[in-house]
């Protein structure tokens, strides 16, 4: 009898198996995917590296001078938290989850960002961009600090005070 | 600690308890909320203590020992004993000096300490006095003597010189090895079946082939609270959410913040979910283990749709990521409220019509009835959780007994039998799955407006300054296997001791009165019965059962390794 119940059940659900990769997969508009980061827009201030629960973004220094956010796929667990704590909107959590490779290079995407080095020391004060940017609200007096990292700019500005006050520093 | 005695009045029965541990076993209290009181006794009366409360109907939830030699040069072990009855939990804790580091056993007089005595020995080398069998449960066979991972001096990242096995495995001599690594398991674990004839006559266990160091990691630099709950996640595969959910309310319970009502809902409902799906995938997996194949297949059929609603409301099928301190991080909509209840109606109708079929094949209910059978006293003694509980007639229930997140705004009934075998533990969780059912519906009928995360966190706000260090919660969640219990004890910006519990961990011990006198053929069967999910389990432990049996057969020369069910 039961044989007969469940060949009914059978006849009425059919066939559900998909024929993926043949068909598309089901992803529902809330699935998230890997991340993919715009250059244009990123800063390089390393925010989504500090929440990042996996560490599959990192920020690198190079020894060529350029700061590099790195996204490594395969350490990702898609929590998107990334996104959410970006200040400049750079990241966005896309649908794509057939990341399947041979190497594992594949699943690195990288973001190159120049350095601005203190006009003294010669010290990393920060990636180029976020200078840039930041220094764009800065004007009068400060505006010939921004490029001295911040010991430099302390010797520079107490030096300042001293030589306008008389005492020889 | 001056909210020492600020909730004491409110639950009379605690106070009595609370006066009995101070004012007869010398206990002083160092710590203290609604729903948990921390004692702690003398050593000496560690026995008598334990005694008292059993007695008093307490089930042993677990044991957590803890490094306090930063802190006070000596040793802990919190013993955490719940009140089911009335709804709250007595933590007892003995401390042991760096130079005399011992503590008495209890698994005498409480047979459920058997496997968390065993890994605070392993874990952090409190030595147990006055037990008879002492082996290593966790830690595998070629781990160094002296080191205990989870002291506070070894590094979160240690990894031991490898040796060369010292002995080599030899085939029992009458026993069926089943593992580590078997087509009937779908994780690695060892289960050797002592027969006589076609009967089994004994059980020998040997786990925690697959475990991680998670509670070491999370007290390691490299993670912070605000990280935990995604580490939390990823010690079950099916029930993650439940850890990650518990995790956080114990956080949340050590910062003393609540988070906004409808976060709890969306909580609350998720987990559901989770059960609904996991009850499901068990009720496919024992269809296949009976060699239905039939049976799992539509089973799985039924069960997808709730995981393709899982992605839609969370962002991923497994390991959801929704959980943030505080609240969580996506709000349920008019459209996928309307989403969630045609993926219920259609489950329900499709179930109710599988579950009927499922339980009327003769094959299958002549193979589960009366097969497996655990006692209502042996189920107490091991102090046995969810499922394999309620089908041996133990009324215990989290959701019930220390109503949690919105449990208290739907009323649900919680199905209770008493033939303790594998027909009743496919009973409880058939039923589990339209209760789960019902209670999603009547929350979202009532789901409350609001915001869905605390105003004091967000994922950009760093939670570390609100979580105090030098703070005690523990929280337990009924997770699809039964109760899920996390101890916590916190440090500066990351806990100081993070202590899980998952259920299998419970139940695995049962599994020994279980298949004792059964064929070898309803074996596989029986071991599938509590739904063991032996990732949760050996996130970081050893263990050793009890018996009252002389007899000891070693599985290994030395013997270390092997543990008694």
């Amino acid at each position: 009898m039961s044989i007969m119940k469940l060949l009914s059940i059978a006849a009425r659900a059919k066939v559900v198996t998909r024929r993926y990769p043949f068909e598309p997969p089901v992803v529902t508009e809330g699935f998230r995917g890997k991340i993919e980061v715009d250059p244009k827009l990123c800063w390089g201030c390393g925010v989504c590296t500090r929440i990042c629960p996996p560490n599959a973004l990192t920020l690198k220094k190079r020894e060529d001078g350029t700061l590099v956010l790195s996204y490594f796929m395969g350490r990702c667990i898609f929590c998107g938290m990334c996104a959410e704590v970006c200040p400049r909107g750079a990241i966005t959590v896309t649908k794509e989850f057939e990341l399947a490779s041979l190497t594992a290079e594949d699943l690195v995407r990288n973001v190159k960002h120049d350095v601005v080095r203190c006009r003294i020391c010669g010290r990393v004060i920060g990636p180029a961009v976020e200078m840039r940017e930041a220094t764009k609200s800065v004007g009068g007096a400060e505006a010939k600090y921004y490029d001295l990292c911040p010991e430099c700019r302390k010797l520079v500005v107490a030096r300042g005070i001293m030589t306008k006050v008389g005492v020889r520093p | 600690m001056g909210e020492q005695s600020k909730y004491l009045p409110e639950c009379p029965e605690m106070g009595e308890v609370v006066r009995k541990l101070t004012e007869e076993y010398g206990g002083h209290v160092i710590f203290s909320r609604e729903s948990e009181v921390y004692v702690e006794v003398p050593r000496h009366e560690l026995r008598d203590v334990a005694k008292y409360l059993y007695s008093s109907g307490a089930f042993l939830k677990t044991c957590a020992a803890v490094d306090e030699r930063p802190l006070n040069r000596s040793f802990a072990l919190y013993h955490i004993f719940g009140m089911d009855s009335k709804g709250y939990d007595v933590i007892v804790k003995v401390s042991a000096p760096e130079d005399d580091a011992w503590v008495p056993s209890i698994v005498d007089v409480v047979p459920a300490a058997d496997w968390c005595e065993l890994e605070a020995r392993d874990m952090v080398g409190i030595e147990l006095k006055g037990r008879r069998l002492v082996r290593r449960l966790v830690l595998p066979e070629d781990w160094p003597e002296d080191i205990h991972p989870l002291r506070k001096e070894v590094p979160h990242d240690f990894r031991p010189p490898s040796v060369k096995a010292e002995s080599e495995f030899r085939p029992p001599e009458r026993g069926i090895p089943i593992g580590p690594y078997h087509p009937v398991l779908h994780e690695p674990e060892y289960f050797e079946l002592l027969v006589e004839g076609e009967t089994v006559v004994d059980v020998y266990y040997r786990g925690f082939h697959v475990h991680r160091g998670i509670e070491k990691l999370g007290e390691s630099p490299r993670f912070t609270y605000q990280k935990i709950p995604f580490l939390a996640e990823r010690i079950c595969g099916i029930c993650g959410f439940v850890h990650s959910t518990c995790a956080i309310m114990a956080m949340e319970k050590a910062a003393g913040l609540r988070p906004p009502e409808r976060a709890e809902f969306i909580r609350t409902i998720v987990l559901e979910l989770e059960r609904i799906h996991s009850h499901l995938l068990w009720v496919g997996v024992a269809a296949h283990v009976l060699g239905y194949d039939a049976g799992f297949m539509h089973t799985w059929r039924v069960r997808e749709p709730v995981m393709i609603l899982s992605e839609l409301i969370t962002g991923s099928r497994k390991t959801y990521g929704l959980n943030l301190v505080g609240g969580v991080r996506r709000d349920i909509d008019k459209n996928k409220m309307e989403k969630i209840m045609k993926t219920l109606d259609r489950v329900e109708k499709e179930f109710k019509e599988l579950a009927n079929l499922l339980v009327s094949v003769p094959q299958i209910r002549r193979r589960a009835q009366g097969t497996g059978v655990l006692t209502r006293s042996e189920a107490r003694a091991l102090s046995v959780v969810g499922p394999v509980a309620r089908a041996s007639g133990l009324y215990r229930d989290v959701r019930k007994d220390y109503p949690y997140l919105a449990y208290e705004e739907a009323s649900f009934k919680v199905p209770l039998y008493t033939e303790g075998d594998n027909l009743a533990r496919v009973l409880v969780r058939v039923e589990e799955v339209f209760e789960s059912i019902s209670i999603i519906r009547q929350l979202l009928d009532k789901l409350p407006g609001g915001p869905i995360m605390h105003e004091k966190c967000s994922a950009i706000i760093p939670v570390d300054e609100l979580i105090p260090p030098g703070k005690y919660a523990v929280a337990a969640i009924e997770a699809p296997r039964g109760e899920d219990v996390h101890f916590l004890m916190t440090g500066e910006g990351r806990p100081y001791r993070w202590r899980v519990r998952a259920p299998t961990y419970q139940n695995i011990p049962a599994l020994r009165p279980m298949l004792r006198g059964d064929p070898l053929a309803d074996a596989p069967l029986t071991i599938a019965s509590i739904d063991p999910c032996f990732s949760c389990t050996d996130r970081a432990l050893v263990i050793d059962v009890r018996t009252g049996r002389a007899r000891t057969i070693k599985l290994w020369d030395g013997g270390v390794g092997t543990c008694r069910l």
